[in-house]
């Protein structure tokens, strides 16, 4: 039972971490119904480059925040270079193929700056060893700030999203671009920023899941946006609560899984689970089937 | 330029050169060193894994991101059976590719429903779980320390019917492999396959308006381009001997889709050449082989927005669709006479009691009417009055909610697309979608893509059998053109004509299928007056034709002329259903759509 109970919380934890990822894959969808396939390098090099910074003296504090403006640029970058002319193009092809490419160049570039080994990450918080008790269960300190700052993050862009006059500009974007334009939209600032945001957001999950598995390479990343993907598809890909439910849902499956059967399986696991939602629920779990005009 | 083009086109596409090529190459393999032989085999490797990629994402627009793991499939099933089972390397790669192929229709499933970012996801997710696997199930692929013992012929362990293959011969043999995939993927390319694969790239639904099926061709592009996969993966398992799961990563999927793009996506020379320049380069360029990965980056992020056709867009004319065989028998007049039964009678299409409601939105409201054959019914209605959507029901887009549709007192009542158009319905868009990289007389040769009988082998192989049928519907598309006064465009590619020609090739298109009934969504709208004239004269032959028409439609003057009745639709119901001097007078009808301006100028 304390086995069942641990390996759930633990996938509680790493599920708010796919939500994460999944919520910066969503806010780009929302704005120009793209997403960032390069997105697992965002995490992974902001966590790098909070690592280098670290090693050169810098306040941790000071170190994250210096990473994530980055990371930010990166985003606006992005935008600009990789989605805005794949667009322009017609191919929905396009954008895929340029994010992806956009990642797989910073991944390069970070084995070059920063080496292709596991660097160790700082503790930032709270060392893996400390740990509260709840109900006699020991629970990594870690494991609840990825999970409040998760459930946090989430409260905060719904709220954004549905009592904000640049929420509803966001909603009305992603509904009809051109009618937002029509109507005196700042259409290109939301859609940059909805890339700022989304880069924000996987800088976050990079440096949280960095510090939960207290180290970090360039080849790292790439797994977590299939398992962010697959958090968004089942929660319904745009909804944020889907995404954190869809993540959670996916975190503790994986983890018992992973704990009953064989640490292999967790990824194939989760393979399955979006085949079987391609097939059955494209629209996701919460969500209403959309009705598409032809 | 263009004349540079021409010329090396023209040098591509002659088999004498190409063949004295290929032979000098046979020939010249005896005095190359064994690294030379090495690479080249590693580039013909190459040549037939992008030709995978590129029939898949190139031709057939799915975009794949995993096809590594369908490459590992070959080589690992081909490296188990030959070392674990002693399978002879005959067998061993044949059995290979199909497990790659089947592995392909297994994935076709879900990747059928899904598009775009959905499916790049989940190749992406099958490349990785592919690689995951391999790496785990230690008893099966030798895990980590990977699976080594395959027969070899650099290893000298490799025989053949007892002979001992030496790397010279090893090459010779996957040369002649090589070659004959890319004759049949030529062939393929020109053929109703393949243009059906474009026509499923471009336009799903004017795909299934023709009588393509959508989940059917994409099953096959997925089962053929896995095939392709497979082949490679077993060649190069027998070439290295050696498979560990690091040859399988995202990288090298990485790797084939840059080649694949730099080629020029839809092109085989430009296959070729890319993966030639991208096999050569890391082994002659150390900067480059370090700098690999982030070059292919870069190459992904821009390659699509800075070259979006590739070299073969630098280098090469476009490719075209069809056979040059079946065009010479259109020349020569040999094309067979016998065509399938054309199904030019109409039959009546009874729309009864049809609902639609998406949502909460109720698009059409229990329409009732009867599309009669050589008769012309207009459908008009204010914007958003569900004429589309009524359409798009008909012609088994939308399923209806309620309700049903009888052709020639068949219920059809939602079948799917492709099935309705095989019965004889045929549509056109509001918005033309042909294939823009097409030339009118490719389009038109969809169209025809129901009706023709020659099997998928025979065009593979380019048997008369397919160019003989290919030249008799050819035929038919050239009076059609003439009909349709299309004959000066014919060999123009889609995309660089006028809006208004666009409008007429959807329409000759449509005519070419031999359709009972044809439903027109808005065929005039943005034509000149002339072309509007034009029009109505094509629809007048369709009518003494016996066909059944619908014609929607703003412009009354258009529809006075052309006409026999009128149905008119508000808010999904049918409010008038008459003659066109009677809507006229109709006072529903006026304050609904006419307004009073047209009424009194009636």
């Amino acid at each position: 039972m304390t086995t069942f109970l641990s390996l759930v919380l633990a996938g509680v934890s790493v599920g708010a971490v796919y939500a994460l990822v999944a919520l910066g894959l969503n806010v780009t969808f929302w704005t120009t119904k793209t997403l960032n396939f390069g997105h697992g390098s965002l995490m992974m090099f902001c966590a790098m480059l909070m690592v280098y910074f670290a090693s050169q003296g810098l306040v941790l504090a000071l170190a994250a925040v210096l990473s994530l403006l980055v990371i930010a640029a990166f985003g606006i970058f992005i935008e600009r270079f990789t989605v805005r002319p794949a667009l322009k193009t017609n191919n929905s092809m396009g954008w895929v193929v340029s994010t992806l490419g956009f990642g797989i160049v910073l991944q390069g570039v970070a084995a070059k700056l920063f080496g292709s080994q596991a660097v160790a990450f700082p503790s930032i918080l709270f060392d893996s060893e400390d740990f509260v008790t709840i109900f006699g269960l020991h629970v990594s300190l870690q494991y609840l700030v990825v999970l409040g700052l998760s459930v946090f993050l989430v409260v905060v862009l719904e709220a954004f999203l549905r009592l904000t006059r640049w929420g509803q500009a966001v909603r009305a974007v992603s509904h009809d671009p051109e009618l937002g334009r029509v109507n005196g939209m700042p259409v290109n600032a939301i859609i940059v920023g909805s890339f700022v945001l989304s880069a924000l957001l996987g800088g976050a999950a990079g440096l949280l899941v960095s510090q939960i598995g207290g180290t970090v390479d360039p080849a790292f990343g790439f797994n977590l946006v299939l398992f962010g993907f697959v958090a968004a598809v089942v929660g319904g890909m745009g909804s944020s609560v889907g995404a954190l439910v869809g993540g959670i849902a996916l975190g503790v499956l994986s983890k018992l899984i992973g704990g009953y059967v064989a640490s292999a399986a967790e990824q194939p696991v989760a393979f399955a689970i979006l085949m079987l939602m391609l097939a059955l629920r494209p629209n996701g779990l919460l969500a209403q089937a959309e009705a598409t005009k032809a | 330029m263009t004349a540079i083009r021409t010329t090396l086109t023209a040098i591509v596409n002659n088999p004498y050169l190409v063949g004295a090529f290929v032979v000098a190459l046979a020939a010249g393999a005896g005095w190359m060193s064994s690294g030379t032989i090495h690479v080249l085999s590693f580039v013909l490797i190459s040549i037939i894994f992008a030709l995978s990629i590129n029939l898949l994402t190139g031709l057939a627009g799915q975009i794949s991101l995993g096809h590594a793991g369908l490459f590992g499939m070959g080589a690992y099933v081909t490296g188990i059976l030959a070392k674990t089972y002693g399978l002879p390397i005959l067998l061993a790669i044949p059995f290979g590719a199909l497990a790659a192929a089947l592995v392909g229709y297994l994935l076709s499933f879900p990747a059928g429903r899904v598009r775009d970012v959905y499916l790049a996801m989940m190749t992406l997710g099958f490349g990785m779980i592919f690689f995951e696997i391999v790496r785990e199930w230690n008893s099966v692929t030798g895990g980590m320390m990977g699976l080594s013992g395959v027969p070899s012929p650099t290893l000298r362990t490799l025989k053949i019917l007892g002979y001992r293959i030496d790397e010279v011969w090893f090459f010779r043999g996957i040369l002649l492999v090589t070659v004959l995939t890319l004759w049949i993927m030529r062939n393929v390319t020109q053929s109703r396959i393949g243009r059906a694969f474009f026509a499923i790239h471009h336009s799903e639904i004017a795909a299934g308006s023709l009588g393509i099926s959508r989940a059917g061709t994409k099953q096959f592009a997925y089962v053929l381009s896995g095939l392709l996969a497979g082949l490679s993966g077993g060649i190069y398992a027998h070439l290295v001997g050696y498979l560990g799961p690091d040859s399988f990563t995202l990288n090298r999927s990485i790797e084939v889709l840059v080649i694949a793009i730099v080629g020029g996506l839809g092109s085989i020379a430009g296959q070729v050449l890319s993966a030639t320049l991208f096999t050569f380069l890391p082994e002659t360029l150390q900067v480059f082989s370090e700098y690999q990965f982030i070059v292919y980056g870069i190459i992904l992020t821009f390659s699509l927005i800075v070259l979006p056709q590739g070299i073969a867009g630098l280098l090469l004319l476009p490719p075209r669709f069809i056979q040059a065989g079946s065009l010479a028998r259109l020349r020569a007049g040999t094309g067979s006479k016998t065509m399938t039964a054309s199904s030019q009678m109409g039959g009546l299409l009874e729309v009864d009691g049809l609902t639609k409601r998406f949502g909460g939105l109720t698009a059409l409201n229990n329409v009732t009417l009867n599309l009669k054959p050589g008769h012309i019914t207009a459908l008009v209605g204010p914007n958003g009055s569900g004429k589309s959507t009524l359409v798009n029901v008909i012609s088994g887009i939308y399923p209806p909610t309620e309700g049903k549709v009888l052709f020639k007192g068949n219920d059809i009542t939602g079948l799917p697309d492709h099935k309705i158009a095989r019965t004889g319905i045929v549509r056109t868009f509001q918005d033309p979608r042909l294939v823009p990289n097409f030339t009118v007389r490719e389009n038109l040769l969809l169209g025809a893509h129901r009706l023709m009988t020659h099997s998928g082998f025979a065009s593979a192989l380019a048997l008369p059998l397919a160019t003989r049928e290919e030249a008799a519907y050819l035929a038919r598309i050239d009076r059609i053109m003439e009909l349709t006064e299309l004959t000066p465009t014919a060999d123009q590619t889609v995309d660089s004509l006028p809006y208004g020609y666009r409008r007429l090739a959807e329409v000759a298109r449509a005519l070419v299928a031999s359709p009972s009934a044809i439903l027109l969504d808005e065929p005039a709208a943005g034509l000149s007056e002339i072309e509007m004239e034009h029009l109505s004269r094509i629809i007048r032959r369709m009518k003494e034709m016996g066909l059944t028409i619908m014609l929607i439609d703003h412009h009354m003057d258009f529809l006075a002329e052309l006409v026999d009745d009128v149905v008119v639709l508000d808010s999904g119901k049918v409010i008038y259903r008459g003659t066109i001097d009677g809507m006229r007078a109709d006072r529903t009808v006026i304050n609904a759509y006419l307004g009073e301006e047209e009424a009194v100028h009636a």
